[in-house]
């Protein structure tokens, strides 16, 4: 590297499973490894790892912090400092078949009317909505937009549960409803992931498709993809009948934090720097699409033609984007949200009381992990 | 004098030739073994340094018993084994008295019928969620042109469809198992015993409820130790087939303890709740043994 001959870089693979990439940091770093020096975090891991010490905070190399999307700096800070520079973006999109629906909906409503119109054309499509139903990861990002759209949250920010509070039993009940009362989402969603659930749009199944931006490319080969030229995506619009609801968009990505452990983190952060530079994102940008965390770049002539959708449409949904709950308990949080939040979707519990009983088993956690002075210190921030 | 030391000499060298035998069992069974339990008397959360390692005493085994989960998936796993086995039982069963007949090509049969014994559980498992998943797949396709579904249905979204495809691959995969296992037993009984009740004017349902049965229960014991410890470790197929799902309405103790074990990383609890499952496991295989032990004693008097 020119910039910087002193440094020599190793590169190490690492499974490209998340679960299985976080249990191998885990047992590293309890075994205070210090190889790799630079950690590539999920987005919901890196409270986790800053809580426990397995990644520096990097406030004295003085990142420019404000040049980068806020959700994703929020995303990567704990106890007032910042543990993770955001490498890629990925946001939760709404597609759309602009041959079906040619007009961009403007709330939750109507992407229901709409796809209900759309199915019951001559030759429409039998689904109108898919998602990310089954008991997993992706159910809890899908959750988070509807949550959005409603303005509820899950933890508020004085670190209060509030995920059984009326707008989170609202947004559960429209996703319940677009399954069992408007019938626009089909049964099968409860147990697709991101692949069925793209398989099922890019075969010309469905009205709407809520995924991640990397369904872009696939479904733009005309040689597999059956919609290729008939999509547009935007943010998952805000409810209509919630004053509070904002369009939201849950973020995902890949962070680079320094590991603890390493003997160099000088070195480390001379890298991190390097990579998350505009220059860097520019040719990731261009060479897999993944999606640039500054956002000066949306506004560079450069970006143009690189990620698939124009870039305006990219850059609402990232401005739009929310992390899930920034806390170092995010896992077991999930986890519970995922059991509960599908018994509710397979009507083995009632909306209200699914959530009451993610509320006491979240508080449950909260205690038993002394999270409970930790987060308060997090919100007095 | 001289015989006592010879014999304190033989057991000393029967000792020292068996230390590397035993030693070998102690470092790989013993002591992990006593390492999980010493684990499961402490708080240890991998993913959260900042707890510690404190010894609590039994404060795990006290919030399992309070743990709503962990009873629940007990009960999942006593449903799975109770109806998986039955079946088996009456399949195999009735596989082996086929199969014991003389006939042409019964080599071949006794032989095909092992098939999906050999196959891969998990192989086995994504077989059988490729015929049950989604509402174009190949069971509801065939459900609905025999006009047994009006509508095609989504199998693992409820709790009672969930565990058809469950019970179903394991009644298919296992029963041969069980069917050579019976066959064994059957070839042991004396053909003569049948003779002599024929003569006696005995029909076939006869002998079978008392000759036959009463002859195979060893064979059947056996049969029940084998597939009731595989039946509560169940693991991989629900893993593959459900996940657990819908909820966790399907999950049995192995799959939750690897939750808790692997996926949460609390070492002291995920350790205590896979000492339960030791403790049940150990307590049924002691129980069937002495059951066993006790009709062979029988048998020989």
């Amino acid at each position: 590297m020119r910039l910087n001959p002193g440094i020599r870089v190793e590169l190490q693979r690492t499974p490209d499973d998340a679960s299985q990439r976080h249990q191998l940091y885990v047992q590293w770093l309890n075994a205070r490894v210090g190889n790799p020096s630079i950690l590539q975090l999920d987005v919901v891991w890196t409270p986790e790892f800053a809580a426990a010490g397995w990644v520096l905070p990097l406030d004295k190399y003085g990142p420019a912090k404000s040049e980068f999307f806020p959700a994703t700096i929020e995303a990567n800070t704990w106890a007032g400092k910042l543990y993770a520079l955001p490498w890629f973006a990925d946001v939760g999109l709404l597609y759309r078949r602009t041959d079906l629906v040619p007009q961009e909906p403007k709330t939750l409503e109507e992407v229901v009317a709409d796809a209900r119109t759309a199915m019951a054309r001559r030759g429409g499509p039998p689904y109108g909505i898919v998602w990310q139903g089954a008991r997993y990861e992706g159910l809890i990002t899908g959750f988070v937009e509807y949550l959005g759209a409603f303005g509820g949250r899950i933890i508020d920010e004085k670190g209060n549960v509030v995920v059984n509070q009326p707008p989170a039993v609202k947004a559960l009940e429209f996703m319940r409803d677009e399954l069992y009362s408007s019938h626009v989402a089909p049964l099968d969603v409860l147990t697709f992931h991101e692949e069925e659930a793209r398989f099922a749009f890019q075969n010309g199944n469905a009205v709407f498709m809520r995924n991640w931006p990397y369904a872009v490319a696939a479904m733009s080969d005309t040689s597999q993809s059956k919609v290729a030229g008939k999509f547009a995506v935007s943010p998952m619009p805000a409810s209509a009948s919630a004053p509070g609801g904002h369009s939201t968009a849950t973020l995902g990505g890949a962070q680079l934090a320094i590991n603890a452990y390493t003997d160099h983190p000088d070195a480390a952060y001379k890298l991190i720097a390097y990579i998350t530079a505009p220059e860097q994102m520019l040719e990731r940008a261009r060479a897999v699409g993944q999606y640039p965390t500054r956002l000066a770049l949306y506004d560079d002539a450069r970006m143009r033609g690189t990620i698939g959708i124009p870039l305006e449409n990219a850059r609402r949904a990232i401005e739009s984007a929310k992390p899930r709950p920034v806390t170092p308990i995010y896992t077991e949080l999930s986890e519970i949200l995922q059991i509960e939040l599908h018994r509710a979707l397979v009507r083995q519990a009632e909306p209200q009381d699914a959530l009451n009983s993610t509320a006491a088993r979240i508080n449950a956690l909260i205690e038993r992990t002394g999270m409970r002075k930790l987060m308060a210190a997090e919100a007095i921030r | 004098m001289k015989k006592i030391s010879r014999l304190g000499y033989e057991a000393r060298l029967g000792w020292s030739l068996v230390a590397p035998a035993l030693s070998v069992i102690a470092l790989i069974a013993i002591f992990p073994l006593v390492w999980t339990v010493w684990e499961s008397l402490h708080l240890h959360e991998l993913r959260m340094p900042w707890l510690g390692q404190p010894f609590i005493g039994l404060a795990n085994y006290a919030e399992i018993a309070k743990d709503p989960r962990f009873w629940a998936a007990l009960g999942h796993t006593v449903f799975f084994t109770v109806v998986s086995i039955s079946l088996e039982l009456v399949i195999g069963l009735f596989l082996a008295l086929a199969m014991n007949r003389v006939f042409r090509g019964r080599g071949f049969v006794r032989a095909a019928v092992l098939v999906p014994w050999a196959i891969p559980t998990v192989v086995a498992a994504l077989l059988w969620r490729f015929i049950f998943e989604s509402q174009g797949g190949i069971a509801n396709a065939l459900l609905v042109d025999a006009g047994i579904l009006k509508q095609p249905m989504v199998w693992f979204i409820e709790t009672a469809t969930a565990w058809v495809p469950v019970i179903l691959s394991d009644v298919w995969k296992t029963t041969p198992f069980v069917a050579l296992l019976l066959l064994a037993g059957l070839q042991n009984i004396d053909l003569s015993l049948y003779e002599a009740a024929a003569v006696d004017g005995a029909n076939a349902w006869w002998q079978l409820r008392h000759i036959t049965l009463p002859l195979l229960k060893p064979a059947i014991l056996v049969t029940l130790i084998f597939r009731t410890l595989d039946g509560f470790r169940v693991f991989d197929l629900i893993y593959v087939l459900t996940g657990g799902g819908p909820g966790t309405s399907t999950e049995p103790v192995a799959l939750y303890t690897f939750n808790a074990l692997l996926q949460n990383l609390r070492f002291g609890y995920g350790s205590a709740l896979s000492v339960v499952i030791f403790a049940i496991t150990f307590g049924l295989a002691l129980l069937y043994v002495r059951g066993l032990g006790v009709r062979l004693g029988g048998d020989e008097t």
